[in-house]
């Protein structure tokens, strides 16, 4: 919290006037003082945070009061800081103006030391508490936004290591699922693919295209750790992780709830269909295949090709653009590869630095 | 304090008990202002202003004096310069031509006061 000011600032020409006000005051407060206004006015700009109040009197030589008042309403400082015009021009255009530009109170001349007592110190006392509500509330705000944060980071967190153990199995270090949603991430912002994408929508697609292949708990190790060929029974079991993936996600109610549930069931379920039709489960063509899982699909098969998995040797990075160009490792959306294409000397930067 | 300075000072028109609670009942600040009121050239500036004929001049210093008398319970002087502040203001040559010559006589019957309680 920051410090709460206890130092009045007398503004007054008159030396008796400023030496009156500091004896009635110096019990309570801090008291400094200006002989003009255009002194005062300089001390409040110099730290307006340093006064907890002002007294101000309003005829002087330099700068008068009003003009002083003038200033410090243009700048917005009389929300802040309490000021006070003591003087005995109690006459009604003074006093009409004085208020129309913010002044707290207008109390006559010669002072009655109770009376210029009570006044400040109440508003004083206003201005405190009202700082204090202030702090405590930006203090909270704070406090809950940071706690926001930490249960995104969590949720994302408890994502990662299901989708990381997973992977484990499939005896994949847990890169894999980092990499697919910092490509998908980037093919959506880096690209035309993610034009009419929110920026808060791309952080939810990236997040569920990390529960991709989340069904591949349900695949037996035999099947999914073989080094070899999958036979085509072995494969029609592999192909149900899709479909698993679906209802798992399915199954869990709090996923429900969050804005990537629908992106991360589509994407576990679609993430093996085919631009012509020929993939699995559902064997969509073309734009039935959501935009997401055809990105997922894509990064998938490149993160694949690219690093060594169980069952093959890395391949080299033309190899694997080549492969893809002539629609060896499945056939996808022009448009997509054309995007892909554009960013790929970027995707690949991210492999390097592993 | 003392009997014999409360009542010098009533007699020369000043309002001690006011005056004293004005400043908490501070007898040291209630000396220190008093004799400054002595020094304080706004009254010489006054006169001069006004024995040149320049009216407008004397606006300034006859404000600052009356504040001063307000301050300082100097009941009828503050009373008689609030009204000669008006008429310098209004310009109003006759009325403060009046007022001149009480403001003076009051200002005298002050200080003397002041003079005689601390030579």
């Amino acid at each position: 919290m920051g410090m709460v000011s206890n130092t009045i600032l007398v503004v007054d020409d008159d030396g008796i006037n400023r030496g009156i006000l500091r004896n009635l005051f110096s019990a309570q407060y801090e008291v400094d003082e200006a002989e003009n206004g255009r002194e005062g006015l300089e001390k409040i700009l110099t730290g307006p945070e340093a006064y907890c109040a002002v007294l101000l009197d309003v005829v002087m030589p330099e700068m008068d009061g009003l003009e002083v008042l003038r200033r410090l309403e243009a700048m917005g400082y009389t929300q802040r800081l309490p000021v006070f015009l003591i003087t005995a021009e109690t006459g009604d255009a003074t006093m009409k103006e004085a208020y129309r530009m913010g002044v707290m109170d207008v109390i006559g001349k010669p002072v009655v030391p109770y009376v210029v007592q009570r006044r400040i110190n109440s508003v004083v006392e206003l201005f405190r508490a009202r700082k204090r509500l202030g702090d405590v509330v930006e203090q909270q705000q704070s406090e809950l936004l940071q706690q926001a944060r930490k249960i995104i980071q969590l949720n994302q967190g408890m994502i990662e290591a299901l989708a990381t153990a997973i992977e484990f199995r499939n005896g994949e270090s847990g890169g894999h699922v980092k990499r697919i949603h910092d490509i998908t991430s980037l093919l959506l912002t880096g690209t035309e693919l993610g034009s009419g994408i929110s920026s808060r929508e791309v952080e939810q697609i990236a997040l569920a295209s990390i529960m991709h292949d989340v069904g591949k708990i349900a695949i037996p190790d035999a099947i999914l750790n073989k080094p070899g060929r999958l036979t085509p029974e072995e494969f029609e079991v592999m192909k149900t992780h899709t479909i698993q993936g679906a209802l798992m996600l399915e199954r869990v109610p709090q996923l429900r709830d969050s804005e990537a549930y629908h992106y991360a069931c589509d994407i576990a379920r679609h993430h093996h269909e085919r631009w012509d039709g020929g993939g699995y489960p559902d064997g969509l063509r073309g734009d039935e295949i959501s935009l997401w899982a055809q990105i997922v699909s894509l990064a998938d098969v490149y993160d694949a090709l690219i690093c060594k998995r169980v069952y093959k040797d890395a391949l080299p990075r033309e190899t694997v653009l080549d492969m893809i160009r002539q629609g060896q490792c499945g056939a996808f959306n022009p448009r997509l590869l054309q995007s892909f294409f554009s960013v790929e000397e970027r995707i690949f930067q991210m492999y390097k630095k592993e | 304090m003392e009997e014999k300075i409360r009542c010098r000072l009533k007699d020369g028109g000043i309002a001690v008990d006011g005056l004293l609670e004005r400043l908490m009942g501070s007898e040291a600040l209630l000396e220190q202002f008093l004799k400054k009121f002595l020094t304080d050239p706004n009254y010489e500036a006054l006169c001069r202003a006004w024995e040149a004929g320049d009216e407008a001049g004397a606006v300034a210093p006859a404000h600052t004096l009356k504040g001063m008398c307000g301050n300082l319970s100097m009941t009828d002087l503050y009373e008689l310069t609030g009204r000669l502040v008006l008429a310098l203001r209004a310009g109003d040559r006759q009325e403060a031509g009046q007022l001149m010559p009480c403001v003076q006589r009051e200002y005298r019957r002050a200080a003397e006061a002041i003079r005689a309680c601390w030579p």
